[in-house]
């Protein structure tokens, strides 16, 4: 009697299992379809932006999985390859978004959905994510590669003001080797990505020496590496990167100092150095403890004009496209062209909106308020040139032409090299 | 004459019968302690079941009678105290600052050897040992004598291993320090075990003199100017956590020595049984503050220890999610590191093969682990080749 209510017993616990596995697996099917997401955010940026993708799983339901690199350009070219694609992509080039797209590989925001994106930004913004009259995704973040950042205590011991142009930059260099301090630190080292710090100092300096319109032919590979114009941009890097006692560490440290740790020794005791241009990302790169605004251990001023007397702005960012075609990735990806979506990563810092509307009040630091206000009030904002360029220039040759042109080698080759990366030039 | 003995550590118990018996009898009033007649009064009740645990070690550890002359003997040795304060005091400062300096030469030059040498001459246990006597004889003075030379030792031994840190500039740097350093770093529950033991002996051999020689082996054994010697270091070289390890390592040391010696002094009868009496209530209230000592080290020590198993854990979790990510690649170094937010992983591969994207292993290793990963890798092109000529 036992025995056979206990068999009764297991029949009836295997069937109850095997209800449970199946109303699991039927509910798994419908709602855990998860996004998955690729992007170049890593460490302390991919926190801010996991709080924002936790954000947008509170409030739409939809489940995400993200993974970064440090070698994006490389490895999304490697995963089409291997047809191994993300849902969604946030691609810090627009440039491969472009050639992705042309493929056939993206899907189109059309409708009612391509409209909404397109509402959020100001005139022209969406375009960096329009190809052939198509939109395609949605600029997410924007980072400010125009700034030198500078210990503001030093300078007011010694006396030293922000310099209002290229020239006084190069007299305040002076008078800081006078001094006895090593005025700049540079490094470009960032794994696969080497060589992307060379290319935004180019770019900040053709857009300063030429202009905007001049500017857009070259992103456009309207005009030549090999162009004089382009030239004399190299040979003024030059002059800060190459010459002996401009830089911390010596120009032989350059292409082996990680690019966010190159500001390091501006916190020495004294200071290793007092200026280094770099992106506003630096902000959450920064060694612990540093406090930043003009009270604090770092500052940041607008790397000063050649021509005239306002400096342009040179931006980047990353544009969010979907490979995939389900709902869920199309919300995601129409989810971050909302302004609100950033939100959750400005408290912790690190981000920046491409969104006019965008509430500066959300930043968590006063630091990135103003940074915001900057982009503001600029006349002239154009995006990261190398970005733009064909994607064998611009993550390819350009990158290296850098790489090149920091270990000496001649400037004529570096440019014809760079230049090669559009194709073999006519004879 | 071990009869006075028995008398003095099982209080009311009958000292001529045989172990087994009373044993077995006091089992039997101590098991039922939440009975209404052993609520009524918990203090007695703790003073028992700790007499009878000290009247059981008192048979086991009990050899010998004590006489005053002895007993004075012994306190003498331990307490800076008439005309000889002096010549003790400046002896004690003059061999902290020594063996501190010796100890903080020998962690920077990585060197066990001198490192032992040290303790052999470090005369921190004399202090701690007097704490815990003057704490069972319920002596107030001599108890806050002894913390004040201790206190006072304690922190001229990290002076003095912060002053060879900064005389030694250069020499290492807070990321690179020796594993002589880390050692005392990072203490585990091992090292409660140790001092647990090394306490247990230290009380033995200060009340049993015939064992006198052996102290240094639990001076060595318990190293208390090492982890001092690197709290020292580790401040000057601007370490932070390796200093709060270093200072959990000795606070662990210093007092579970401090409740083990009051334990043995206590069952070995070095008490005389009539001072015993009358000052039960510091005697407890002391063995109640030093269990709570040892509560309050545990705590981290066991957090420490837990951390150090996620870490192993995780790291076997990596070594086999690596075979799957890239099964033709070898693992030349690997530094796995669990917390309780996130994890990060850095390893170097070598390989004759195309190297395998990171990102593919941190991806593995999230949906394992269930947290975000950082992964850094670094490949090695392993080249192979093999050739003979006539």
């Amino acid at each position: 009697m036992s025995k056979a209510l206990r068999s009764l017993a297991l029949l009836i616990g295997i069937a109850a299992i095997a209800t449970a596995c199946s109303s699991d697996s039927e509910s798994n099917q419908q709602s855990d379809r998860v996004v998955t997401v690729f992007g170049a955010y890593r460490a302390a940026e991919a926190e801010g932006f996991r709080q924002v993708l936790a954000r947008f799983t509170e409030e739409t339901g939809i489940a995400t999985s993200y993974v970064g690199t440090a070698a994006f350009a490389e490895r999304i070219r490697e995963r089409v390859r291997e047809g191994d694609l993300p849902d969604v992509a946030l691609f810090p080039q627009p440039a491969i978004l472009v050639d992705m797209a042309r493929a056939g590989l993206l899907t189109p925001l059309e409708g009612a959905l391509g409209a909404r994106v397109r509402d959020g930004y100001s005139q022209g913004v969406a375009e960096l994510a329009t190809v052939d009259g198509t939109l395609y995704g949605a600029w997410f973040r924007l980072s400010l590669k125009s700034l030198v950042w500078y210990p503001p205590q030093v300078f007011a011991e010694q006396g030293y003001q922000i310099p209002p142009s290229w020239d006084e930059l190069l007299l305040l260099t002076t008078q800081m080797r006078r001094d006895g301090f090593t005025p700049w630190c540079l490094g470009m080292e960032a794994f696969d990505a080497t060589g992307w710090v060379g290319t935004d100092w180019i770019e900040n300096i053709v857009l300063r020496l030429h202009g905007p319109e001049i500017y857009d032919q070259w992103t456009a590979g309207e005009i030549p590496f090999t162009d004089d114009r382009i030239r004399q941009a190299f040979t003024l890097f030059g002059e800060i990167a190459l010459t002996p006692g401009q830089v911390a560490g010596g120009t032989r440290s350059i292409l082996t100092v990680p690019a966010f740790r190159a500001i390091d020794p501006m916190f020495d005791e004294p200071a290793g150095c007092l200026l280094t241009r770099q992106t506003s990302s630096q902000v959450i790169e920064l060694p612990s403890g540093i406090r930043t605004g003009p009270e604090g251990d770092v500052d940041v001023f607008v790397l000063p004009p050649i021509h005239g007397e306002e400096a342009p702005l040179l931006a980047a960012g990353e544009v969010a496209a979907a490979f995939s075609t389900s709902d869920e990735a199309l919300a995601l990806v129409s989810y971050l062209a909302d302004p609100r979506s950033g939100e959750p990563w400005a408290r912790l810092g690190g981000y920046n909106s491409p969104h006019q509307g965008f509430d500066i009040t959300t930043h968590g630091n006063q630091f990135e308020a103003q940074l915001a206000e900057l982009v503001r009030q600029a006349d002239v904002v154009r995006f990261d040139g190398s970005d733009l360029m064909a994607v064998a220039v611009g993550t390819g040759t350009f990158w290296q032409g850098m790489i090149d042109y920091v270990a000496g080698v001649d400037l004529d080759s570096v440019l014809l090299n760079i230049q090669q990366g559009y194709g073999p030039l006519p004879p | 004459m071990s009869k006075s003995t028995h008398e003095s550590a099982a209080g009311s118990e009958p000292a001529n019968e045989p172990l087994t018996q009373s044993d077995h009898r006091r089992g039997a009033d101590v098991a039922p302690a939440s009975s209404p007649r052993d609520s009524s009064d918990g203090t007695r009740s703790r003073v028992r079941r700790l007499s009878a645990v000290g009247s059981l070690l008192g048979n086991l550890i009990h050899s010998k009678t004590w006489d005053d002359d002895e007993r004075t003997r012994i306190l003498g040795e331990l307490f800076f105290e008439g005309p000889e304060w002096r010549p003790f005091l400046s002896r004690f400062v003059v061999l902290t600052v020594l063996s501190t300096t010796l100890a903080a030469f020998g962690l920077i030059a990585n060197s066990a050897a001198v490192v032992i040498g040290a303790m052999l001459i470090a005369p921190l246990m004399t202090p701690i040992l007097a704490t815990a006597a003057s704490l069972v004889h319920g002596q107030i003075d001599r108890l806050a004598v002894s913390l004040l030379v201790l206190t006072g030792g304690t922190l001229l031994a990290i002076a003095a291993g912060w002053a060879v840190s900064w005389l030694t500039a250069a020499t290492l740097t807070a990321e690179e320090l020796t594993p002589e350093l880390l050692s005392r770093a990072t203490p585990s529950l091992l090292d409660l075990g140790v001092a647990i033991a090394a306490g247990l002996a230290a009380g033995y051999i200060v009340t049993n003199s015939q064992a006198g020689s052996s102290l240094p082996g639990v001076a060595i054994a318990v190293a208390l100017v090492p982890p001092l010697g690197t709290a020292g270091i580790s401040l000057e070289l601007g370490a932070t956590a390796e200093a709060e390890g270093a200072l959990l390592l000795f606070a662990t040391n210093l007092v579970v020595i401090i409740l083990s010696a009051m334990i043995v002094m206590l069952a070995s009868g070095f008490v005389p049984s009539d001072i015993r009496i009358m000052v039960r209530g510091r005697v407890n209230l002391g063995l109640f503050v030093a269990t709570l000592g040892v509560i309050g080290v545990a705590i981290p020590l066991t957090a420490y220890t837990l951390d150090v198993f996620a870490d192993q854990h995780f790291t076997r979790e990596v070594i086999s999610q690596v075979r799957e990510w890239d099964p033709s690649g070898r693992i030349v170094e690997l530094s796995a590191d669990i917390g309780a937010s996130r994890a990060t992983v850095e390893i170097v591969m070598a390989s004759s093969q195309e190297p395998v994207p990171a990102w593919r292993l941190a991806e593995l290793l999230a949906a394992e682990s269930d947290l975000p990963v950082d992964v850094r890798v670094q490949y090695r092109i392993e080249n192979r080749d093999e050739a003979t000529a006539d």
